[in-house]
């Protein structure tokens, strides 16, 4: 079974994959105190079977609810011996939809987290983090895809086709400048 | 008795630490990864930074505990986490990542404040008796506390408004220090003499302390002097600044020395690493022939070790938390 885990926002997404199919999965909407519940929906949803592997969504996101998602991928990836992948936030829109120019974004509450996809899903450019003004200006010019459902049968098939991490390496992405990044630019 | 093995863990703030403890008292292994150089580059701790770097760095610090020790994770009792108080994020890396080790190898969690943590650095190598008056200083804390056995605390005093460590940082910025404060201060005192003269905080009778008014008479001083265009002796200033900062401790652990006819002492928190206020407390301990107990130098800082030793009593009651347990940035002992 692979284990898949999407903590990014503020959604908790657990899901029990196995040859395609989702066996069994847990989607906790807008979890205040996500610490309080992962791990908890983790042993329910898991119930007595054994991990193959893990997936894990890496971010960008809430800086939080990433990096918990990924200290639990990488320490379940460690401790059990198990391959680990990661699927980015923005790989997970852009498998989930059909269109063909793929510009994918989603909000936090003050900004957009934005990326551009080939047909194949590979990355063009970099991710980039948009002020909602910034954002506004940008969809003037673009198609900018906003309101995509994720289809996790989807997701989990491209995680798979993914390579195989050292459990150690594997970290969060997060785009967004915190304040001292943007104070070091200025300097 | 069977021999208890504790795996214990400390994320609170910018040092990522896994121990692996002994019957509360035996450290068999110990690694600290500090981020202080990092850090040092932005003035002071950076929170969100902290967390990163614990998410980069804790299963590593778990293998080079575990390689150290000669151990595998199946061969300890319990784990045990930092889960308050601190910084939030940083904690909740800690948090989840023992809720793992716990939920995988079947071993009961065992959350641990960080504060009694400190106090609890003395217990290793079996060093606190009790009764025993300790003394919490760190950069969020001034504690007077009276215990009379394990995890039985009586809050005698606290600081009224600033902690020990914060005045320290602070005065440390204003006469130009870098990061950490506390130890540069210390460094500097050593060349400088009590010249100036800073208020020292109302005596009463309380076991309470006071940090504001020193810190604030110390900022003025400063300001005072460069509009005068004077020239600071950086080393008087910081040596007075020590002494003022200690006497109101021995002030009040005098006090309670006194009062309570207790002779056992410890000082626990990261301000006990300052080899001055040691020798100060040491010679209060003295005249009332009481017994000072210091924790090792590297059990001082914030570390696993401690986090272990205070776990094992709570192992003995069975006081285990589930995998709902969450992070507090806030927190007292009592």
């Amino acid at each position: 079974m692979n284990l898949f885990i999407d903590t990014h926002l503020n959604d908790v997404v657990i899901i029990l994959e196995e040859n395609g199919k989702i066996k069994r999965e847990k989607i906790l909407k807008d979890v205040p105190e996500n610490s309080k519940v992962i791990m908890p929906t983790i042993k329910k949803v898991l119930g007595k079977e054994t991990i193959e592997s893990i997936i894990v969504v890496n971010g960008p996101g809430s800086f939080t609810g990433v990096r918990l998602g990924v200290t639990i991928a990488k320490t379940f990836a460690y401790t059990m011996k198990k391959p680990i992948r990661t699927v980015t936030s923005l790989e997970c829109l852009a498998v989930s939809t059909e269109e063909t120019e793929k510009i994918v974004a989603f909000s936090d509450k003050n900004g957009y987290y934005i990326g551009i996809f080939d047909s194949e899903y590979n990355l063009v450019g970099n991710y980039e983090y948009l002020s909602n003004s910034e954002f506004e200006e940008y969809s003037k010019n673009y198609n900018v895809l906003t309101d995509i459902k994720l289809d996790y049968n989807k997701i989990i098939d491209l995680a798979l086709t993914k390579k195989e991490l050292n459990p150690h390496e594997v970290n969060p992405i997060y785009v967004k400048k915190i304040d001292v990044e943007k104070n070091d630019k200025k300097r | 008795m069977k021999d208890v093995y504790i795996l214990s863990v400390e994320t609170s703030c910018d040092e990522t630490s896994i121990a692996i403890v002994k019957n509360g008292t035996e450290v068999v292994a110990l690694t600290i990864l500090t981020q202080m150089d990092t850090h040092a580059n932005f003035g002071g701790v950076v929170p969100e930074i902290a967390s990163r770097m614990h998410t980069e760095n804790i299963t590593m610090v778990l293998e080079e505990t575990l390689n150290k020790a000669h151990m595998k994770v199946e061969d300890v009792d319990a784990i045990a986490v930092t889960y308050c108080p601190g910084l939030l994020g940083s904690l909740l890396v800690g948090v989840e990542f023992a809720k793992v080790l716990s939920y995988v190898y079947k071993k009961p969690l065992i959350k641990v404040n960080h504060l009694i943590g400190h106090i609890y650095a003395n217990k290793i190598d079996n060093k606190m008796e009790f009764p025993v008056l300790a003394l919490v200083i760190s950069g969020g804390h001034t504690e007077l506390i009276k215990m009379t056995g394990d995890y039985e605390f009586e809050k005698l005093g606290e600081t009224e408004d600033d902690a020990i460590g914060e005045a320290f940082d602070k005065v440390a910025r204003v006469i130009g220090l870098p990061y950490p404060g506390g130890p540069n201060i210390e460094k500097l005192a050593r060349d400088g003499h009590d010249t100036y003269k800073l208020p020292k905080p109302v005596m009463d009778d309380t076991y309470n302390f006071s940090y504001s008014g020193l810190k604030s008479s110390v900022i003025n001083l400063v300001n005072n002097e460069r509009q005068r265009g004077n020239e600071i002796r950086k080393e008087d200033l910081a040596c007075s600044f020590q002494t003022t900062a200690v006497e109101e401790l021995t002030r009040k652990l005098e006090l309670a020395l006194k009062n309570t006819d207790i002779k056992n002492v410890i000082i626990a928190g990261g301000v006990s690493a300052n080899k001055y206020l040691r020798g100060q407390i040491q010679e209060l301990c003295d005249k009332y022939d009481a017994k000072l107990n210091l924790p090792e130098f590297i059990y001082c800082t914030d570390n696993a070790a401690m986090i272990g030793a205070a776990a094992y009593p709570l192992y003995l009651k069975r006081d285990f938390a589930d995998l709902e347990l969450n992070a507090k940035s806030t927190s007292s002992i009592c």
